[in-house]
């Protein structure tokens, strides 16, 4: 029922290409029919060749030439569904992975803050193609396989019923013999995937923290604990691989021991039909010697394939789950905002990501165009959850933020989350150039303009000591620079575009006071008229605001000057004065 | 793959055995056929009905034989490889451990990773194939043309067409389509990159309105990515109907060639089936074979990476020294520079500064001013590339590994935690240290609190420190340095995430834990440093001034703007 339903949800993806579908199958039907007859048809050549000077050579021309011309239509037919089969799945998988992005990009952040990420990118490029490849070429493959089992099957029931018979009964021996190894050896992959989980996270720790390892002259006692998971590791790995390589050997052997049986069996009819071959002729006898090799086949492959089947199915399940996931409101019919003034306002506003914790409640303010805004305030305070409101990735739950009057909630999101610009503590760099990185604010940009962002960010001089300069191609995730330089490269991307309001959240929590303060200098000049939110845990960061809101457990318990809070002998000048202890 | 064969030893019988019972195996399954070409030509041609029960006996008896001979290979093939690379994997896992940090900055930490885990995988996986096969398919391939070119040389002959034949098709596609595949590979990685980029970066993109741009972006990778796997498909599209043709034209061939034998008596007609027989052998072995080739190539391609780990020589050598010459001059620094890997210029240039027993350093400077390059000198975690380092008076190259390592206590910046308790962890640097002893340090550390709270030593910490928050991880390394009680105490940037009043609570502890410690602070934050007893001010890799806090007020610039920008202007004055 599941599967059905599944099944249907699938098929509008195949639909784009339905018109492939049944020719392939067609395809497969040809070549699958020609496959069998052609051995039928060397048999009765075969048959022409008794033995010296009783050789009928009009026959065998005959059925050769016939075989000739099969051979080439059953080739052109075979390959016909392979290029169908692989245009379909190609085409559907690629539909899917584009499908999928649009959808990453337009996912609620709720859900993507709450989502593993590799678990999503394992969805859009894993599940895809297991789908695609399990679901498509799997279901071709079972749709020969059956033919040829079923053709088989036909084709020896009309040449000799007993052997036909024979095969029919012993064959599902080795079926029964592969699922018994399978089920078997299930717990001993098992095994071994947790002892390889284990060594795997071993050698990662080890490997992760080498260098403290060194340091503290950890080699030893590292090497021992490797030794314990690695025998382990050994000693079920032997017994996973050994056991379930029996597979083979022995469904060969029952294959073997049909073989046999079909060759006693085949040969005793041929003698007891006498020399004119009434019931079985020695070309038939042939024949069926090699539909029982055949036969066998496709019945080990579909068992597999079958798994294959299913776990494309649930591939499936995962991907279109994904792509069917509800998308964050569109942005039609909703206002963009134009001449942005920077007014702000929230009136109580209340929010919290799970019903058990509630974070903000009531939270009112009043910011004027121009003004610089800093929040302070301990760890889980609501700092940084207070930006999500007002980039809208966070809906409020109660209450209205407002931008020049209007709620936010009647802009578009595009409109509203480009007037700001965001540099946030967890920087965030592509794989690409350092130029790309910078420019991606602004990707029209020339290079002069690049360079004087990457100069008012103060990140020009480390840029040009890099290896290949603005060029210089980074890893994902910015590999290789350090943390601070990483803050100053997404700094320089918010001066190459400066949008009319700044949200800084810890964006310069790894620079030193003194590169931060020029940074400030350059920012505040920039920032002459717009409005400004700073979040930082460094007091002399945010000393020169124009308020400084004090935030503890989701609400604002302090609110004014530096000069004001400091009088006001609060949690603010606890906070501040506590950096002086000695 | 030479390079790695030492890791074989041990298991000489299992190797050699392994493909012995394969080609046993294979021995028997090409005697098939002339079990069939009997009971044709003699069991039926004769009506001998007691004949052809025996030989089908015989076709059992091989089977069962056969399997015997697999079973035996399968194991020795199994063992020998898992044992290989058990072997292959301790002796990587070793090297890794002790390189030195320069050679660990070159390879980096996933290549690392990748080597000991996949690549050992795809090596083991193609070791136990070659064991198994790589001997089989062409015995099987060869063995029938043989066997057909024993039972009649002329009808043989369309075997030594079909074969080169088969051949050239089976490798020519594969040649062809693996560069292809390293292609859709390619494309693969691509779009990977860009989702990952996309989730990670999601508030960046949508800040920047920058959503349907990428959009597009990925659209065409993933066009470019359609279009290799198309054109691989395409050619490997036509590996089936190809051979398909090849061996079935050889079949037309051989039964016609086969009949004229016939005719002229020199050929039975059991044999003629027997020779149809071994065509339609030919053809799995092939395939087996090409594949086994892909599967090899691949662990050919990860042995090599391997064996190249295992070739890395650590690029330092360590001397015999315990105890330096001048037991009171803890540390000297006599114009050391650090230039790393392969960068353009020296992160650090000639630096030169003394430490006394006792004494405690403070080094300050801006993002990128070389302070942890200083201090990585010390412990001899790199090599100075020029100038000198000196521990007790004596050159650094000297020590043993051993004396630096008790000697010199890290407390690294970015603090990292092993999965374990908090005890395994406190004595990773100090084996047999008591509770006492992890106690008081833990107490200094200003950490015994909070541990206390969480269980007290037998509680566990999660891999990389990730149920502890950024500063209990910084408290419990520096403990962990204390547990040890080394002599240097160096301390780089390690309580940045501490605020300022356990900071200073734990400045206090540290130098009262022992008033012989030589102690290294390096910090961002003036107050940190203010009160040592020498401070050391680097910027841009230079140091620009020494001296006491008081001092350094009056004659560094630098320091000055520093102090004032965290204290506020006029507090220096």
């Amino acid at each position: 029922m599941k599967n059905r339903k599944m099944l249907t949800r699938v098929l509008k993806y195949i639909g784009r290409y339905k018109y492939l579908l049944p020719l392939s199958l067609l395809m497969a039907l040809i070549s699958t029919a020609l496959t069998l007859y052609v051995p039928i048809l060397i048999g009765e050549a075969i048959d022409a060749a008794v033995g010296a000077g009783r050789v009928d050579f009009a026959i065998i021309t005959d059925r050769l030439l016939l075989s000739i011309l099969l051979i080439g239509i059953t080739a052109l037919a075979t390959w016909i569904m392979s290029a169908i089969n692989n245009r379909i799945a190609y085409r559907v998988s690629e539909d899917i992975r584009n499908e999928a992005f649009v959808k990453i990009e337009s996912l609620p952040l709720s859900y993507i803050d709450t989502t593993p990420h590799g678990e999503i990118v394992n969805r859009i490029i894993n599940d895809t193609d297991r789908f695609a490849e399990g679901l498509l070429l799997g279901f071709t493959q079972v749709f020969t396989g059956v033919l040829t089992i079923v053709g088989t099957l036909v084709f020896m029931l009309v040449l000799c019923w007993q052997i036909a018979l024979v095969v029919v009964l012993l064959t599902p021996l080795s079926i029964f013999i592969a699922k018994f190894i399978g089920t078997r050896t299930f717990n001993m992959f098992k095994a071994r995937s947790e002892c390889e989980a284990e060594a795997a996270s071993l050698i990662d720790e080890m490997l992760t923290g080498q260098k403290t390892v060194r340091a503290f002259g950890y080699e030893d006692r590292a090497t021992e604990r490797f030794d314990e998971v690695s025998g382990r590791l050994e000693r079920t790995t032997l017994d996973a691989i050994f056991f379930s390589s029996l597979t083979n050997p022995t469904t060969r052997f029952v294959n073997s021991m049909v073989y046999a049986a079909t060759a006693l069996v085949g040969a005793l009819i041929v003698i007891a039909s006498g020399g004119d071959g009434a019931l079985l002729t020695i070309g038939e006898f042939s024949v069926l010697l090699s539909y029982t090799n055949q036969y066998t086949k496709p019945f080990n492959e579909i068992s597999g394939i079958f798994a294959e089947f299913q776990n494309a199915l649930a591939s499936a399940g995962r991907v279109l789950d994904l792509i069917e996931e509800p998308s964050e409101q569109s942005d039609e019919g909703f206002t963009e905002i134009e001449n942005c003034e920077g007014d702000i306002t929230l009136s109580d506003v209340s929010f919290s990501y799970s019903k058990e914790k509630p974070l903000i409640e009531g939270l009112n303010l009043d910011v004027k165009k121009g003004q610089t805004v800093a929040i302070v305030g301990p760890t889980g305070c609501g700092k940084t959850t207070f930006i999500n409101l007002l980039m809208r990735f966070y809906d409020v739950d109660s209450g209205k933020i407002e931008l020049d009057g209007k709620d936010i909630r009647t802009l578009t999101r595009h409109s509203l989350r480009t007037s700001y610009g965001m540099v946030l503590q967890d920087t965030w760099l592509f794989s690409g150039t350092v130029r790309e990185n910078i420019a991606f604010s602004r990707p029209e940009a020339t290079d002069e303009e690049i360079v004087a962002a990457a100069r008012a960010a103060h990140a020009h001089s480390f840029i040009k000591r890099l290896e290949g300069g603005y060029d210089t191609h980074l890893g994902e995730g910015g590999e290789g620079l350090s943390q601070g330089q990483k803050q100053l490269i997404c700094i320089a991307r918010v001066m190459l575009c400066l949008p009319p309001m700044l949200i800084l959240d810890e964006a310069t929590s790894s620079i030193d006071t003194r590169t931060e303060m020029r940074i400030q200098r350059a920012f505040s000049e920039m920032t002459e008229g717009r409005t400004s939110f700073i979040v930082a845990h460094r007091l002399s960061t945010v000393r020169d605001a124009d308020v400084i809101l004090v935030m503890r457990d989701g609400k604002i318990v302090e609110s004014g000057t530096h000069e004001d809070l400091l009088l006001k002998g609060g949690f603010y000048s606890e906070l501040y004065n506590s950096q002086f202890a000695h | 793959m030479k390079r790695l064969l030492k890791y074989l030893r041990g298991y000489e019988k299992e190797t050699a055995l392994a493909p012995l019972g394969k080609l046993c195996e294979a021995t028997l399954e090409l005697i098939v056929p002339l079990i069939i070409a009997a009971i044709i030509d003699r069991g039926i041609a004769n009506g001998d009905r007691g004949y052809t029960v025996l030989m089908s006996l015989l076709l059992m008896l091989l089977g069962a034989v056969g399997l015997g001979f697999s079973v035996v290979a399968q194991y020795f093939a199994a063992k020998a490889s898992v044992g290989f690379i058990t072997a292959t994997r301790r002796a990587m896992f070793t090297r890794l451990e002790t390189l030195s940090y320069a050679d660990a900055d070159s390879l980096g930490t996933s290549t690392m990773i990748t080597r000991m885990t996949a690549d050992a995988t795809k090596l083991q996986t193609g070791v136990n194939l070659t064991l198994r096969l790589l001997l089989r398919s062409p015995f099987v391939v060869f063995g029938a043309m043989i066997m057909a070119l024993i039972i009649d040389v002329e009808a043989g002959l369309s075997f030594a067409l079909v074969i080169p034949l088969l051949s050239v098709v089976v490798f020519g596609i594969m040649l062809v389509s693996m560069p292809l595949y390293k292609k859709v590979q390619g494309g693969v990685d691509k779009i990977l990159s860009r989702t990952r980029d996309n989730l990670s970066g999601v508030r960046c993109v949508r800040a920047f309105g920058k959503e349907e741009r990428e959009t597009i972006k990925f659209r065409e990778e993933n066009a470019t990515l359609t279009a290799a796997q198309n054109r691989v498909g395409r050619i490997s599209a036509l590996m089936n109907p190809l051979t398909y043709v090849i061996i079935n034209l050889g079949i037309v061939l051989l039964i016609y060639t086969g009949a004229l034998r016939v005719d002229s008596g020199e050929l039975t007609q059991g044999e003629v089936i027997a020779l149809y027989n071994y065509m339609s052998q030919i053809l799995v072995e092939l395939i087996k074979l090409a594949n086994l080739i892909i599967t090899i190539s691949r662990a050919l391609a990860s042995g090599s990476r391997i064996a190249d780990v295992l070739e890395l020589q650590s690029s330092q050598k360590f001397g015999e020294r315990e105890v330096g010459v001048n037991p009171e001059c803890a540390v000297q620094l006599k114009s050391a520079s650090l230039r790393y890997g392969r960068a353009s210029e020296d992160s650090l240039s000639g630096i030169s500064l003394s430490a006394m027993r006792g004494e405690t350093v403070g080094i300050i400077g801006g993002t990128g001013s070389g302070k942890s390059s200083l201090v990585n000198l010390i412990p001899r975690l790199y090599d100075a590339t020029g100038g000198e380092v000196l521990i007790e008076g004596s050159p650094i190259p000297e020590f043993s590994k051993e004396a630096l390592t008790r000697k010199i206590g890290i407390v690294p910046q970015r603090a990292t935690l092993f999965a374990g308790s908090v005890g395994d962890n406190m004595r990773i640097g100090a084996r047999g240290a008591t509770d006492e002893e992890i106690n008081e340090a833990l107490l200094a550390a200003q950490a015994l609190d909070f541990v206390n709270e969480k269980g007290g030593l037998s509680a566990e910490i999660e891999a990389g420190g990730r149920n502890l928050s950024g500063g209990q991880k910084q408290r419990l390394t520096i403990a962990r340095a204390l547990v040890k009680k080394p002599e240097i105490l160096i301390l780089d940037d390690s309580a940045s995430a501490l605020d300022y009043a356990t900071d200073a609570r734990l400045r206090r502890a540290i130098s009262d834990f022992s008033k012989d410690m030589t102690v290294f602070i390096v910090s961002q934050r003036a107050a940190s440093v203010m009160h040592a007893d020498k401070i050391l001010v680097l910027d841009d890799g230079h140091a620009v001034a020494e001296g006491t806090h008081k001092e350094l007020l009056g004659s560094s610039e630098v320091y000055r703007e520093i102090y004032e920008t965290q204290f506020g202007e006029g507090a220096s004055e």
